[in-house]
């Protein structure tokens, strides 16, 4: 770990303990209690799939954009940070959140020096979510073409709002390169890095990133990683799997020397030795596998209309 | 809509205009209700001038910001807030009297007067200080010249405008594409020179030795032209600048420096010695430095005030050609000129009897809100890259005017 996350304003002022979070965001909810009322969202989780979604045919709203400009996963990554952060001080209902998306995008490209045009973002964002070239489209209300995306200048304005709310505190350290470190140290395979990287892609679709430090991510990714022994074959992190794997690592914890195998001893030694914060990581897992349960359940339709409701009703388009 | 929380003018009194260059204007500003203090002011001009929308900040003024916010260090200017407000942005960083260009030019004239050993020997622990910060946060300045390194009238040296400051852990893309040039000609690395596709800190390093020649001698060591881009934007080699560098350092040789004919502009640099007999026999740093002691009147001899033997040792380390051979910020802080007579002064003015004239500030401009500002149009390319800085800065920064 970089010597700079212990002063970063990440540490310092973007990482809440949970009942810290909760509250920031019952404040935010309470003062906007009718807003709140008269349009219910989803899980903060299923927005987040809907928003961020990283897996490769996904129809998440940020990766339509981000897709046919080939940005980089770690631009992605910090443009989600930004998101997840702006929402816990601006009431989502109060914004456009593709807008948001959009703008927090742009901004993520300069900050991890794979600057895009704030044109051909403009371009993007309007073929997805702006006025049709042709109107080949039925026109209903809920698909009036959004007009934040008419020309360059709400992009601009929502870049304020943006540096402004998160108090221009836009450096982000992210688990990756934690990772690229201690894969090489622990020997991983290029399957369980493989997997390893996928977990961290989806950690971003849950608060962990506004809980822990990126080390921690990274070491409970990678730990994930070797004990759900990923095959050829590919694998799925799915919510059964990685309960499988808490419980091997519970059982370490617990009664040290009962794994068997080699690697998993290896594991477990690595883990003690390098004083990082077990608990942490058992939470960061149980993290994952809920959002891996509750994601049975997403409905991508139902998020779009819930955004889509409030955005026209409040005519936030405009 | 964007509705600015804090507004410049409720928050800061403008006493005044210091500068302009190609990112804006700078102003001298005190704090409003309770707020105490001086302040200088760094408004960002919009991307297109006289731009009535919003149209998305440059790169290099977000880089700006970010780091601005995220450091932290005695030897770097700080940062007290940043203000977004009605399409402008505010950097309000503290207030430092003088700068480096500034105490050079004051010992220039009237009757040329050498600064005083024990006042570079301290300038250059805490611009070191500073940059070992820097570094170590994987910041790299990219513009360190005179009139960036500001000195408090406490004598505290402090780094500032980050403008061109980047993070160089694992960049995206290599360092070369983003903004083609960087540093201010006179203060630019060999490696940079011959077009170096991947640089490091040490580019920070030979600028600190570049700075710490023109502490002695008063004027820039290597005071190159600057060869324009031509109308088809291809970077140009700086043929002058690498041969003002030779002149006084040399060739390079790939002995010294293994990685030389790996550098792009590399046979650029045979076909430099070709036309210039000059060349093959340069006049040596060595003989540079001690004809620069004896014109400036240190005294001969190891003594607390001339920078002596040990001063040319650093020089010579930190005027490295090759890069990875080049002092380190943090070696460089454990180099026996630090240590000889004792540990260097806290403040640079200590022991120093010479009185240098505040920071000259105009009132022309007072209004920060609304003033226009000056047609200084970047070139080319998007407004996500930044070519280098124009000659015009290098004059407007050397056209600082001073009270006498």
């Amino acid at each position: 770990m970089a010597a700079n996350y212990w002063e970063s304003t990440q540490r310092r002022f973007w990482t809440f303990s949970k009942p810290q979070l909760a509250l920031e965001r019952k404040k935010l909810e309470e003062s906007e209690r009718s807003l709140v009322t008269m349009y219910p969202l989803a899980d903060w989780r299923h927005l987040s799939i809907y928003f961020f979604n990283p897996a490769n045919k996904s129809r998440a709203e940020l990766t339509k954009i981000a897709r046919p400009l080939s940005i980089r996963q770690q631009a992605l990554a910090t443009a989600q940070v930004y998101v997840r952060r702006f929402f816990t001080k601006v009431e989502i209902r109060r914004t456009n959140p593709l807008l948001v998306l959009a703008t927090a995008l742009y901004l993520a490209c300069k900050m991890e020096e794979c600057p895009q045009h704030i044109r051909i973002i403009l371009a993007e964002a309007r073929h997805c979510w702006g006025k049709p070239v042709c109107q080949a489209k039925p026109i209903s209300t809920n698909s009036r073409p959004d007009a934040s995306f008419d020309d360059i200048s709400k992009i601009g304005e929502c870049e304020f709002t943006l540096i402004s709310e998160l108090n221009s505190q836009l450096i982000v350290h992210h688990p990756y390169r934690t990772l690229a470190e201690i894969q090489t140290q622990f020997q991983l395979t290029q399957e369980e890095n493989t997997l390893a990287w996928s977990i961290i892609n989806d950690h971003y679709l849950t608060d962990l990133p506004l809980l822990y430090a990126p080390h921690v991510i990274a070491i409970a990714a990678m730990t994930l990683a070797v004990v759900l022994k990923p095959t050829q074959g590919g694998f799925q992190a799915g919510a059964a799997n990685m309960a499988n794997a808490l419980q091997v690592l519970g059982g370490a914890r617990n009664a040290p020397g009962t794994i068997s195998t080699p690697r998993y001893q290896k594991l477990i030694d690595w883990l003690a030795e390098s004083s990082v914060d077990v608990e942490a990581i058992v939470e960061t897992a149980q993290e994952l596998i809920s959002l891996y349960q509750v994601w049975d359940e997403y409905n991508e339709k139902v998020c779009k209309d819930q955004i889509a409701k409030f955005v026209k009703q409040r005519g936030l388009d405009k | 809509m964007f509705t600015s929380k804090k507004r410049v003018n409720e928050r800061y009194k403008i006493v005044g205009f210091i500068s302009s260059g190609t990112y804006g204007r700078v102003y001298k500003a005190e704090g409003r209700n309770g707020r105490l203090g001086e302040f200088a002011i760094k408004k960002f001009k919009p991307d297109k001038e006289g731009e009535l929308q919003y149209s998305g900040i440059s790169q290099s003024a977000i880089r700006e910001m970010a780091l601005c916010t995220e450091l932290s260090h005695a030897n770097v200017v700080r940062t007290h807030e940043i203000i977004l407000e009605e399409k402008c942005i505010f950097i309000v960083f503290e207030y430092a009297e003088h700068d480096l260009l500034q105490i050079i030019h004051h010992h220039n004239q009237p009757q040329r007067q050498a600064i005083p050993a024990r006042t570079i020997k301290s300038i250059l622990y805490q611009l070191l200080q500073g940059l070992v910060y820097l570094h170590k946060n994987w910041v790299m300045h990219r513009d360190l010249k005179p009139a960036n390194i500001m000195v408090t009238s406490a004598g505290k040296v402090k780094i500032g405008d980050l403008g061109l400051a980047r993070l160089f852990y694992k960049p995206l893309h290599t360092l070369f594409t983003g903004d083609k040039v960087v540093v201010t000609i006179w203060y630019r690395a060999p490696e940079l020179l011959l077009g170096a596709r991947h640089y490091t800190p040490a580019v920070d390093l030979w600028a600190v030795g570049c700075i710490f020649a023109e502490l002695l001698s008063l004027r820039p060591i290597f005071k190159g032209e600057e060869a324009k881009m031509d109308s088809k934007k291809s970077v140009p080699f700086q043929r002058n600048q690498m041969q003002k560098i030779v002149e006084v350092m040399g060739m390079p040789s790939k002995e010294r420096w293994p990685l030389l004919a790996a550098m792009p502009e590399f046979p650029q640099l045979s076909a430099l010695a070709a036309g210039n007999p000059r060349l093959h026999r340069p006049l040596g740093l060595e003989t540079w430095y001690h004809n620069c002691l004896k014109n400036h009147q240190y005294p001969p001899g190891p003594s607390i005030d001339s920078p002596g033997e040990e001063g040319l040792s650093l020089l010579q380390q930190l005027l490295e050609y090759d890069p990875q051979k080049r002092l380190t910020a943090e070696k460089a802080l454990q180099h026996p000129y630090f240590t000889a007579f004792g540990k260097p002064s806290e403040s640079c003015f200590e022991h120093s009897k010479i009185k240098y004239p505040c920071r000259r500030v105009s009132q022309e401009d007072n209004d920060i809100r609304t003033s226009s500002l000056p047609g200084t149009k970047r070139s080319g390319l998007p407004d996500d890259s930044l070519i280098g800085r124009p000659a015009k800065r290098q004059k407007s920064d050397y056209g600082f005017s001073f009270q006498r």
